[in-house]
């Protein structure tokens, strides 16, 4: 979405209809075993071209930095860019509402079935494979946007500072926009 | 009755405060949530809390629906409805208004250099993420390895992720991971 190519996906997303905006996010959030994004970022790139690699890593940078859960706030700016106010409702709804009826029939009967061996040994290597899905997408995004040194010296520090510093997520965040920002200005000059 | 509808307004109004603080995703909350619930409210014990956090991570669904799962144990369904609605609603108003504001940007150089700036500050927090979940569901050389097969095929195939994980749950119940 640099200001040559917001056009484009512009157009591309407006060309969504509604039945389709609601149909993928719906999708995403019934997949979205072990978190959503793996399934966010297939759909989105992937299956319906919506968005490149790039387009989407920026966007999902955009969500992050936003309060409030990444893919939900993906649906609405996704929604309202395709189909105004009622697009953004339309996709929140799809992501949310119907998995939160799925999960809470799970949570009722998990204490029935939480034991049975297989079940229990059935998830936790199926959350070990999730774990991999997330792992896989960040390097998909991090393969497809190729990111100039500046930009991977920053992604750098989030991934240690976040993931192995256990830094609190907030201020990474702060610093991180002010020095990434800093940096990107200097090399637009 | 007026203990449920007590609960329900305790739930909309902390959740939304929470809301609008939730920078980075819901992962940021969860101890505050955590606080609330077990701490301050006595809704339920650390270790249900823990249960319910891991049952949102493996159900489908965004891993922020572990408010709705609280909700639901704190007020039943409508509990999980206020819940769910409380923690996404000004949070979903916030960022809607933003991008409205980043749209009337869109010629701005600004933009693009915010844009390009927090793209791989994304990716690396989405690393770091999937590499958290990992160090808490690799609890034996078998899930290592499925970790790390699942990350290959994800990152440099085509592959449905349905296969991945259907794959690794039967090799859970097989008893190889």
């Amino acid at each position: 979405m640099t200001p040559t190519d917001s056009g484009a996906a512009q157009a591309r997303l407006q060309a969504i209809s509604r039945t389709q905006l609601f149909a993928s996010f719906l999708k995403m959030g019934l997949l979205g075993f072990g978190g959503v994004l793996p399934w966010a970022r297939r759909v989105i790139v992937d299956e319906r071209r919506w968005l490149s690699d790039r387009e989407f890593a920026e966007l999902i940078g955009l969500c992050q930095v936003l309060p409030g859960p990444n893919v939900v706030n993906l649906a609405v700016i996704v929604g309202t860019r395709s189909r105004g106010p009622v697009g953004a409702l339309l996709a929140v709804g799809a992501l949310l509402f119907v998995p939160v009826g799925v999960m809470l029939l799970i949570a009722m009967s998990y204490d029935q079935v939480a034991n049975v061996p297989y079940v229990r040994d059935g998830i936790a290597a199926a959350s070990a494979a999730a774990a991999g899905l997330i792992l896989g997408t960040a390097t998909r995004l991090l393969v497809q946007a190729r990111p100039p040194l500046r930009g991977m010296l920053t992604g750098s520090a989030a991934f240690v500072a976040v993931g192995l510093l256990h830094w609190p997520l907030f201020w990474v965040i702060v610093v991180l926009i002010a020095v990434g920002v800093t940096v990107e200005w200097g090399a637009s000059r | 009755m007026s203990a449920d509808l007590h609960a329900l307004t305790e739930l909309a109004v902390r959740f939304s405060a929470l809301s609008l603080v939730a920078i980075g995703g819901i992962n940021a909350i969860v101890p505050e949530i955590h606080r609330v619930v077990v701490d301050v409210q006595g809704w339920m014990t650390s270790a249900e809390f823990a249960r319910l956090f891991a049952l949102a991570q493996i159900a489908p669904g965004p891993n922020a629906m572990v408010v709705a799962l609280v909700g639901w144990k704190v007020a039943g369904i409508a509990g999980a409805l206020v819940a769910t609605i409380a923690t996404c609603g000004p949070s979903s108003l916030a960022c809607y208004y933003a991008w409205r504001w980043a749209d009337r940007l869109q010629e701005s150089r600004w933009r693009a250099i915010v844009q390009r700036a927090l793209a791989p500050i994304a990716i690396g927090l989405i690393m770091a993420s999937g590499y958290t979940l990992a160090q808490g569901a690799d609890r034996s050389p078998g899930a290592f390895a499925l970790t790390i097969a699942a990350a290959t095929a994800l990152a440099f195939t085509r592959i449905n992720p349905v296969w991945l994980l259907g794959v690794a749950a039967l090799a859970g119940i097989a008893g190889i991971a």
